[in-house]
């Protein structure tokens, strides 16, 4: 039986202990050759070996690309819990290149001598049994939920899970007895014996117990590979199995494909040059052999979807049909890595799909296809969008972090091109040696797109206005998949309505901004007693506004504690000079008891510093946002009664005015221009916050802003978009996306035929 | 005696986490290029967030060409002796000899537990440590052919083959700070490795080198038969300021040549994962220190051992 896998040829390197650097030397000579696979045996009693997991980590710091793999691991020795961490670890050092071979272990004197329990065969296959469950559930959870894995051999209680892999790990066993093969059947991705441990038949009776209890526990045989180490030399004539030139050997190893279905050859050659003529002449000759007997024989050919992976596939998606492009980088709910992207900064996400184009036409490609199904779409560039649902439960996601490119194209003009997936840390990183920065918000962490699409109130923004009031032109795709640019003179509503209303119309795939020259900045943290809560934000409000247009601060005030309510100011000031620095915070001493204080002058980038690590947020966030002109003795009491209630256990203002209040409101679809506050609250509950805010701040507010509201009343799109601007978006919207394809987040729906909007 | 009289040697402890693993590695060639001789990781195996430690040293090993490496300090609850002996005899065989062995009695049963490690109480721990310095120094000892037995306690071998054989004479290291460890470390270690951070009180040094080197003297050994290596933070500015490690690095040099004199330490590991600092370490400090203890000590004392990695 053909199952029609890949043909994969491998090496087989002794790890002898007394040549360390000839045993890396053969393993770098298997990937300068071509060859697929590396692979390490494995007996930790042996002292004449090296110890497998230790050289398996050297070789993959010491190649590019070749995979690694122990041939097999001894699970008799090795606890699973660490090398299901171990495992994950060298496979995202490697970059995706581990696979594992595991054995239940054989040489019983041996492992004893080195002080591990004696198990009978039999309990040496359940223990390996549950060592699989152990390394898959590690490697499928995360840091924030606790694993419990019972076990008679080997159990986790309250372990965390993770790291997940780089890519799914598949599980090669080494086995010869039925037992073995049938665990091989209903839960391994391979079977990997030794030819020289074989007699003839064995490979065809093994194959039948795995394939049966393969199709018992409703898998394909096709998921579980077979591989096959070999030995053999070569010579001018044949002299045996697996000794003479190459073409017997081709004839020799064609029927172990055609006949036993094995799909990968690993060869024990005793030196570089026997390895050679493997890689060089048998293995291409006989892929070719392969090749066309499949073809006369019609066998079905390339991998099939694991049982694992279909089990967890939802409703409402075609999987099969996902475009080529994006298969290979799609993630599914039984992927390795998919607890790496189901959530985002602030919400815990299911989906069933997550599409990861790599350039704008595979974007086009991964919305069409989102198009065909009936779920739900969600466009993600980072995942820390607070308004922006950038997960769904069952639905896709296109999700934009490998379009994460930055590209100077004019130094002199500080043009620059930034794709949505990068994040705002990495530019700051990136523009910093220039001596530019792109003012954006106040954390690195944030993706290029969504906040590029909807205003972009930053560290800088009084002195250099809103992140969207530097774009210059936008690539994005439509609805209908086609690629436009948008610019003043090319489709100019279209970019007008980009910056500010960006996410209903498209997928940006491109920026092109006017950065900004700026060097080292003085920031600030200054921590207050605000005891006096609606005097302290009146004052502050007023210094703010009169401070000079180099001088952006941002206010947080947390839950009031023992009566007692602290502020923090953070500001910004656009200058290096000490002196300027601090007469621009002078002032700011005056507005109350200072309880710390930190002054320092740094780069742009070490304000918005880029967090490691991945999203893991749950739940659905509260917040509500308003933009106010001023902070009146008004506002500032309702503010300190919705402080006082203890509603919101994050309050913020960022002052915005000068530079952003510059350009007329009509210009862009971001119209708020003359507030010069923005106004956030966060509760632990929606209907608390609501009941509060509506009556106290929402009288005040002059509009929101888009990115920081997440209350799905219709009503808040009229508070987002003035009536003119909303008009025009409508009629707009009505033309680049009727079927109103891009509704996840503040839906401005197209506008009724027949209505024709006031120009704005 | 408090200064050993040993050679000064500067290193890092960089963060594993796995969020990143490109930027931990990059630390560590950095950690090579200020100059530094030592890079080192902390080791809890039961973090999620961290790569695997050893795996982390061994790729790094291969990617790196002068710079020792340790773990700072190896979990041996989750890591068995047998094994660890070993895998640190091969890293040092593949790295010609640049591995050193930090070793720790473990801390947090709760999450060593939950992986399905032992939990022990501090007395039983510090007694299979013991255990475990004895298998791995007997499987590393090949000078007899005679099979390894230990029937600890905690840990045994029962006719173990020894080897291989490390590449040079792979230093052990321990984290401590009570008294049992100490005179564990006096009896059978080759460094001492505290955490500046968690020294209440510069005295308690002192004690501590007391307690190792009275545990030393008893065992036949000498006090010079244990390096002092401290883990230290600090941040580099431009005023002197009255705390420790605070300040430019002509007072951090002052400030650690004082711990070398006063308090016999000689190797310096700095956290905080910032090239910058690591290149100001290597190329301003260390210099600066090595300067300032040999003009101290003179001409006439000599180094009674090897330097860290060779």
């Amino acid at each position: 039986m053909d199952y029609g896998h890949h043909l994969e040829f491998g090496a087989f390197v002794n790890p002898d202990s007394a040549d360390p650097a000839g045993v890396v030397d053969l393993a770098r000579r298997a990937e300068e050759l071509g060859l697929d696979l590396v692979t390490v045996q494995d007996h930790p009693y042996q002292p004449a070996l090296l110890e497998t997991w230790t050289l398996l980590s050297w070789i993959a710091g010491s190649t590019d690309r070749i995979r690694i793999a122990p041939n097999v691991l001894n699970m008799a020795i090795r606890p699973p819990a660490v090398l299901a961490r171990a495992a994950a670890s060298l496979d995202l050092l490697s970059g995706g290149r581990l696979e594992l071979g595991l054995g239940a272990g054989h040489f019983w004197d041996a492992i004893a001598a080195m002080g591990t329990p004696r198990l009978s065969p039999g309990e040496s296959v359940d223990a390996l049994t549950e060592a699989i469950e152990l390394l898959r559930a590690v490697w499928a959870g995360d840091a924030s939920s606790p694993l419990e894995v019972p076990g008679a051999f080997h159990a986790l209680d309250g372990a965390q899970g993770g790291p997940a892999p780089a890519h799914t790990i598949p599980l090669w066993i080494g086995a010869l007895k039925p037992r073995m093969q049938r665990l091989i059947g209903a839960k391994a991705d391979g079977w990997w014996p030794s030819l020289g441990r074989l007699a003839p038949g064995d490979l065809a009776a093994g194959n039948a117990v795995i394939d049966t209890a393969a199709t018992e526990a409703g898998r394909d045989p096709r998921e579980i590979r077979r591989l096959l180490n070999i030995t053999g030399s070569f010579g001018p004539t044949a002299q045996g199995e697996l000794s003479g030139p190459p073409s017997a050997w081709v004839e020799q190893l064609l029927p172990y494909v055609l006949d036993d279905g094995v799909g990968t050859f690993v060869y024990a050659a005793s030196g570089g040059a026997d390895l050679e003529r493997f890689a060089t002449e048998v293995a291409p000759a006989l892929r070719e052999a392969v090749a066309a007997e499949r073809h006369a024989r019609s066998t079905p050919v390339g991998a099939v979807v694991p049982l694992a992976v279909r089990a967890k596939r939802r409703e409402g998606i075609d999987y099969d049909t996902v475009p080529a492009a994006l298969a290979a980088t799609a993630v599914e709910p039984g992927h390795a890595g998919f607890a790496g992207v189901r959530n985002t900064y602030l919400r815990g996400g299911s989906p069933g799909l997550v599409l990861r184009p790599g350039d704008a036409d595979e974007v086009a490609q991964a919305l069409a296809f989102a198009r065909s199904q009936p779920v739900p779409l969600a466009v993600r560039s980072a995942g820390h969008g607070i308004s922006g649902r950038s997960t769904n439960d069952g639905g896709i996601v296109i999700d934009l972090s490998r379009l994460n490119g930055i590209e100077v194209l004019d130094v002199d003009t500080r043009r620059v091109r930034i794709e949505p997936g990068a994040r705002w840390g990495e530019v700051a990183q990136a523009l910093h040696p220039h001596g530019w920065a792109l003012s954006s918000g106040d954390f690195g962490g944030v993706g290029v797109g969504g906040l590029a699409t909807a205003g972009g109130i930053g560290w800088l923004g009084r002195k250099h206005g809103l992140t969207i009031d530097h774009l210059r032109a936008v690539e994005i795709v439509l609805a209908d998949g086609a690629l436009v640019r948008a610019d003043a003179e090319h489709h100019p509503d279209l970019f007008w309505a980009v910056r500010g209303a960006g996410a209903n119309l498209g997928i940006v795939t491109a920026f092109e901004f006017e950065v900004d020259e700026v060097g080292d900045v003085g920031f600030a943290q200054l921590v207050f007693d605000a005891g006096n809560v609606a005097t302290f934000l009146e004052n502050w409000g007023a210094l703010q506004e009169a401070a000079p247009r180099d001088l952006t601060s941002f206010l947080i005030i947390g839950r009031p504690r023992g009566g007692q309510v602290v502020a923090t100011v953070m500001a910004t000031v656009d200058s290096d000079d000490p002196d300027t620095v601090i007469s621009r915070l002078q002032p700011f001493a005056t507005l109350g008891p200072l309880l710390q204080q930190a002054v320092q002058i740094l780069p742009y980038p070490a304000i918005v510093a880029t967090p490691d690590g991945g999203q893991h947020g749950q739940g659905e966030p509260a917040t509500r946002s308003a933009l106010v002109e001023h902070l009146t003795p008004e506002f500032a009491a309702a503010a300190a009664k919705l402080i006082h209630s203890g509603v919101s256990y994050f309050f913020q203002i960022r002052s915005v005015g000068g530079a952003v209040a510059d350009v007329p409101p009509e210009e862009t679809a971001y119209a708020h221009r003359s507030a010069n506050f923005s106004v956030t609250a966060f509760g632990a509950g929606r209907t608390r916050l609501d009941a509060v805010w509506d009556t106290q701040i929402q009288p005040h507010a002059n509009g929101l802003y888009l990115s920081f509201e997440t209350d799905p009343r219709p009503e808040r799109i009229a508070d987002a978009f003035p009536p003119a601007t909303l008009a025009r978006l409508r009629e707009i919207k009505a033309r680049v996306d009727p079927e109103n394809v891009f509704r996840d987040n503040f839906n401005v729906a197209p506008a009724e035929p027949g209505i024709t909007a006031v120009a704005g | 005696m408090p200064d050993y009289g040993h050679d000064l040697t500067f290193g890092t402890f960089i963060t594993p986490t796995n969020a990143a693993p490109a930027t931990v590695v990059d630390l560590a060639k950095a950690t090579e290029a200020a100059g530094l001789d030592l890079a080192t990781f902390q080791d809890h195996p039961y973090q999620a967030g961290f790569l695997d430690t050893w795996t982390l040293l061994s790729y790094v090993a291969a990617q790196t060409e002068r710079v020792s490496l340790s773990a700072n300090v190896i979990n041996l609850p989750l890591r068995p002796p047998a094994m660890l002996a070993r895998a640190a005899a091969s890293l040092d065989l593949l790295s010609g000899g640049r591995f050193e062995l930090g070793l720790g009695a473990g801390a947090f049963w709760d999450a060593i537990g939950a992986m399905g490690g032992p939990r022990r109480t501090p007395g039983e721990s510090i007694t299979a440590l013991s255990e475990g310095i004895d298998i791995i120094r007997g499987l590393w000892d090949t000078s007899t052919r005679e099979r390894l037995v230990v029937d600890g306690e905690f840990y045994r071998v029962d006719g173990a083959k020894r080897g291989p054989a490390p590449a040079h004479d792979i230093q052990i290291w321990l984290g401590a700070y009570k008294p049992r460890m100490l005179r564990l470390i006096g009896r059978k270690a080759d460094g001492w490795l505290p955490s500046l951070g968690y020294v209440k009180d510069l005295n308690d040094l002192t004690t501590s080198n007391a307690t190792i080197d009275e545990a030393a003297l008893a065992a036949g050994r000498t006090p010079g038969d244990v390096r002092r290596l401290l883990n230290i933070g600090g941040t580099f500015s431009a005023q002197r300021g009255d705390a420790l490690l605070s300040g430019p690095p002509e007072q951090w040099a002052e400030q650690l040549a004082d711990l070398t004199l006063e308090y016999g330490f000689s190797t310096y590991i700095l956290s905080g994962d910032d090239a910058r600092s690591m290149m100001i370490l290597g190329q301003e400090v260390a210099p600066a220190v090595r300067e300032l203890v040999r003009a101290e000590r003179g001409a006439d004392r000599t180094d009674p051992t090897s330097a860290v990695g060779r």
